[in-house]
């Protein structure tokens, strides 16, 4: 393996236009789904039936998708328990119905596109949907015939964080987007890790022999390489310089020349 | 001061890395001039590490367990020793396996090389991962850089 040119391979100034991790667009509102006005639309059947095709249409952002899915699903499956227990007519639990089974089938597709083993076995074992979920804080699908009682919506709401996780370390790991599985994208960011740490061990090698030579030929050449400077200024502005005119950042960058060059006399 | 630029933007985070890295090779630069060359590239490696800790700032999990490490001075920094380290404790503690997963070992190698990362739920354990993938990348550039910039 050679570390410098798989890291020159890797694009390291595009990881950093991605929004920083710990706030990503849709991560935080796993837990508290806001519902919007697809929620509120979607007791008729017209309104859920665009979003299925919708969702089934726009392929790339998966995160979307599930949210607006199990949007319905949770109001759906609201509806069917007080359907169970109230005063509906014939006509409206039909439509309730096929509103379900139209969201069953993008479930289904869903279901099949996300890793993990657990929805299918849940799915199985159909439990009688006794108690309504609690749809006003937590947002997780309670499809017909899923397990609804609480252990099993925290597990479901937690295996959509991991994957939502997974998909923003993908994102961020070159080469991990054409993977498939989650075993192999773990492999992946494992491997890419074990080589990002192999790099810093031998840039700081590299840094450390290049440093004592340069030493090395200042003490042998005090004023030559570097004209009328004394060492310590001109090492200082050899490590300052280069690196802060590439950030190029305007008032920050002078910041840093100030920062460094005051850092440097109180070390000096 | 350092700390109001840290929080403020995320391209800030790169810019007080690069400050915290250059001050501590100035500092190396001054000081040791009597170790050998192995004890100083440990000691580069370690002002690396140090400074992705510190721009990442207190806040991230793994910023902090590195720091504490750090602190504590033990040499064995990462990947291979920690893979060492690892196989003689695995039988001593019993880590809870998430049922999904189908390779649990997968997830333990991960929590070995995010520092922290050992006592972490699988979540949290991903999220650290991308912001330390972040940090390391950004890290690497930084050290290529210097590098280039001091040869050239």
């Amino acid at each position: 393996m050679d570390p410098p040119s798989l890291v020159s391979q890797v694009p390291v100034p595009e990881m950093w236009q991605f929004p920083p991790v710990g706030v990503p667009p849709s991560g935080p509102r796993v837990g508290r789904m806001v519902p919007g006005p697809e929620v509120a639309a979607v007791g008729n059947r017209d309104a859920s039936l665009d979003e299925s095709t919708v969702t089934e249409q726009s392929g790339g952002s998966r995160g979307r998708r599930k949210r607006r899915d199990s949007a319905s699903e949770d109001e759906s499956s609201k509806l069917a328990s007080t359907s169970s227990g109230n005063d509906l007519t014939d006509s409206e639990v039909k439509r309730l119905k096929v509103i379900k089974s139209t969201n069953e089938t993008s479930n289904l597709k869903m279901e099949a596109e996300a890793s993990s083993g657990i929805c299918n076995k849940t799915m199985n074992q159909n439990p009688p949907p006794t108690e309504p979920a609690k749809q006003d804080y937590i947002h997780v699908r309670a499809r017909r015939g899923q397990a609804t009682d609480s252990h099993s919506l925290a597990e479901r709401a937690r295996r959509e964080k991991i994957s939502e996780r997974m998909k923003i370390l993908q994102d961020l790991v070159p080469g991990c987007n054409k993977v498939i599985g989650k075993a192999s994208v773990l492999d992946e960011i494992i491997n890419y890790i074990q080589a990002l740490q192999r790099q810093v061990e031998f840039l700081s090698m590299k840094l450390e022999a290049v440093n004592s030579r340069i030493n090395a030929g200042i003490e042998g050449f005090p004023t030559k390489d570097f004209g009328a400077q004394t060492y310590d200024t001109a090492s200082s502005l050899a490590f300052s310089t280069q690196p802060a005119r590439e950030y190029g950042q305007g008032s920050a960058t002078e910041w840093l020349h100030m920062q460094v060059g005051g850092a440097f006399e109180r070390v000096t | 001061m350092n700390r109001k630029h840290r929080t403020k933007n995320p391209n800030n985070n790169k810019l007080m890395l690069a400050f915290h890295f250059l001050r501590a090779l100035a500092r190396i630069n001054k000081s040791t001039s009597t170790v050998s060359s192995y004890q100083r590239s440990c000691i580069i490696k370690r002002a690396a590490y140090a400074s992705m800790a510190h721009a990442a700032g207190p806040r991230r999990a793994w910023s902090r367990a590195l720091l504490y490490r750090l602190r504590r001075g033990s040499s064995r920094l990462h990947a291979l020793p920690a893979i060492r380290r690892t196989r003689s404790f695995s039988h001593k503690r019993v880590k809870v396996a998430s049922p999904k997963l189908r390779e649990p070992n997968q997830a333990d190698v991960l929590r070995r090389l995010v520092p922290g990362g050992e006592a972490m739920e699988l979540s949290s354990l991903l999220k650290e991962t991308a912001h330390y993938i972040q940090c390391l990348s950004a890290q690497v550039w930084l050290m290529q850089n210097v590098v280039g910039s001091i040869t050239s």
